[in-house]
């Protein structure tokens, strides 16, 4: 449907519930997870993703074949959901699909970086955000990175891009144009809310909550990670505005102690649900179980959202992230037998709510 | 070879300057091959170890990307990867182990930091990253391993020469020196015994000759000795 005209939480939230049963239950998983990667693209195609098997089944095969078709899959619902949607709600959810936006910016920015020819940048194209098709092929098609980045003058990323282009084109290297596409992505997200006069107990105020919580995450994880490194990297250039846990001016002062600034993620709000993968990151070398933490804690966040108010945005929020859980549930199994991991190993990766 | 050799004293001391000289080479190369012995088995401990941490550090990398593969996606990882175009730079000196020119190989920008590698800190994760760590670590370990095991390798083909050119002293040359040695020497003594056994001979003959004459001589005094008394 379309930007204009009033908010159908209702009709959404419908649609939304027999979208949401269709996703794969811990029992599916339990299964495909002692399956072969032949049996688990078999599996597909019997569920949901028959349509985008059969299709790409010609072009691609084995676990690219089933990693492309999760990703065709997610447009397709994330394009029925913007379908369905109108008014506030449709550029709610707009604002968070944009992710793939930047997502395709970056692809075909690295792709004109290394080379790539306009299919393979069109391959890799997950086309669930704003970006239509044409601008999708003109992006897979330019030539270069200034043809991408006026390309991209008009929306979104217009402003990061400007400045972080010149970063680029003085040191060589993508990282300015990345963060910056990522960074606008993330402080976009709270457009056309107030959040200064919004009651934090109506479905709008909790559906910020979880948004200002991905930030948050965010901002938790590239601390810890530029901690961990001990880069002297300015931990404020990394810093994402609209979050609650850390204030500007604050990352700098956290980051320069590792044990320091897992003491203050513990004593925020978010220390209880983390408490355990907390204390594992004290003493693990790694961050990627803390990180997939973040990840079950969101998860688990939008799915309560979604319970307590079901008609509003907070369903097709908690929907959307239960559906990239389940791509991402279903990538890890494929991947994981397609390169011999255990059972139990696979298991550990996947986040199941 | 003891044929076409002519037994003669100039031959006879030219081979024997050459068996001193073959036995002080051979000495020498002796020492050599087991000093490179010792130092190969150096080399050879050291080459093992780097081989070990390179075979572990191998599966952590493949660990660590297979993870990330399997948690991110195949394109996450490639696109990540294709971020990046400089490549790690290498450079190469020779340093000298008993004589045998090793190389050194000296690596820089294979570890980077978040901002060197590329992809934006923003939009990946810590799986990316300890993916990238795991195989910056791989290639420092094959650039040592590299190094120990070309050293190693030279090593042991230097051992080898000089093995053969041990053996070859020993059991070929000097040998045949010796035979040749031996050959003149008895070709010399028999030469010596031929010498003394004509000059006997012709001694014998000439005193036959004197002693025939001798005896004309009295034959022909006794003669005339008669003549004179009969006269």
């Amino acid at each position: 449907m379309s930007a204009t005209g009033s908010s159908n939480p209702e009709y959404v939230n419908a649609r939304v519930r027999s979208r949401r049963a269709a996703l794969f239950a811990e029992e599916d998983y339990r299964k495909l997870v002692r399956m072969g990667t032949g049996e688990i693209a078999r599996y597909m195609e019997e569920t949901e993703y028959e349509t985008e098997m059969n299709e790409l089944g010609a072009r691609h095969s084995g676990v690219d074949l089933i990693e492309y078709a999760l990703n065709r899959n997610l447009a397709k619902n994330f394009e029925d959901l913007l379908d369905w949607a109108d008014g506030e709600l449709h550029n709610l959810i707009a604002n968070y699909l944009r992710k793939f936006d930047a997502w395709n910016a970056k692809t075909a920015i690295r792709g004109a970086y290394s080379g790539a020819s306009p299919d393979e940048i069109q391959t890799d194209f997950i086309r669930a955000g704003e970006f239509d098709d044409e601008l999708l092929d003109s992006l897979a098609n330019a030539g270069s990175i200034e043809e991408i980045v006026e390309l991209l003058d008009g929306t979104i990323f217009e402003e990061g891009l400007e400045a972080a282009f010149e970063d680029f084109e003085d040191q060589d290297v993508l990282v300015p144009l990345e963060n910056a596409i990522d960074k606008t992505f993330y402080e976009h997200l709270l457009d056309d809310v107030n959040t200064i006069t919004l009651n934090p107990n109506s479905p709008k105020g909790l559906y910020v909550e979880v948004l200002q919580a991905e930030i948050d995450f965010r901002n938790v994880r590239n601390a810890l990670r530029l901690s961990r490194t001990g880069t002297d990297l300015d931990p404020e250039e990394y810093y994402i505005e609209g979050g609650k846990l850390f204030k500007e001016g604050e990352l700098r002062q956290l980051v320069g102690s590792f044990d320091d600034l897992v003491e203050y993620i513990r004593d925020s709000p978010y220390g209880e649900d983390l408490s355990n993968a907390l204390a594992d990151l004290s003493e693990a070398e790694s961050l990627s179980a803390f990180e997939q933490a973040l990840d079950a804690a969101l998860l688990e966040y939008s799915d309560t959202l979604s319970h307590s108010h079901p008609i509003s945005i907070c369903s097709a929020l908690s929907y959307i992230l239960a559906k990239e859980r389940e791509i991402e549930n279903v990538r890890a199994i494929a991947r994981g037998r397609e390169v011999g991991l255990s059972v139990d190993e696979i298991e550990t990766e996947l986040v199941v709510i | 070879m003891a044929d076409d050799v002519k037994p003669t004293r100039k031959n006879l001391m030219q081979i024997e300057e050459r068996i001193e000289l073959s036995e002080r080479g051979h000495d020498t190369l002796e020492k050599k091959r087991d000093g490179l012995i010792m130092e190969f088995m150096d080399i050879l401990d050291q080459a093992q170890d780097v081989r070990e941490d390179l075979e572990e550090k191998y599966q952590q990398a493949q660990r660590a990307i297979d993870i990330a593969r399997a948690t991110e996606g195949d394109v996450a990882v490639r696109g990540a990867a294709s971020a990046l175009k400089e490549h790690p730079e290498i450079t190469t000196q020779s340093k000298n182990i008993m004589g045998v020119v090793v190389p050194q190989i000296e690596s820089t920008k294979v570890q980077k930091n978040l901002q060197e590698r590329g992809y934006g800190v923003l939009g990946t994760s810590a799986r990316i990253d300890e993916a990238a760590d795991a195989y910056e670590e791989l290639i420092d370990q094959i650039i040592l391993a590299a190094e120990v095991e070309t050293a190693m390798k030279k090593m042991l083909n230097e051992i080898e020469t000089t093995k053969r050119r041990v053996n070859a002293l020993e059991f070929k040359l000097l040998p045949e020196l010796r035979e040749n040695q031996e050959y003149i020497e008895q070709k010399l003594e028999e030469q010596e015994r031929e010498e003394i056994f004509r000059l006997k001979k012709i001694k014998a003959k000439k005193e036959e000759e004197e002693k025939a004459e001798r005896e004309q001589e009295r034959e022909a005094e006794a003669e005339k000795e008669r003549v004179s008394a009969d006269d």
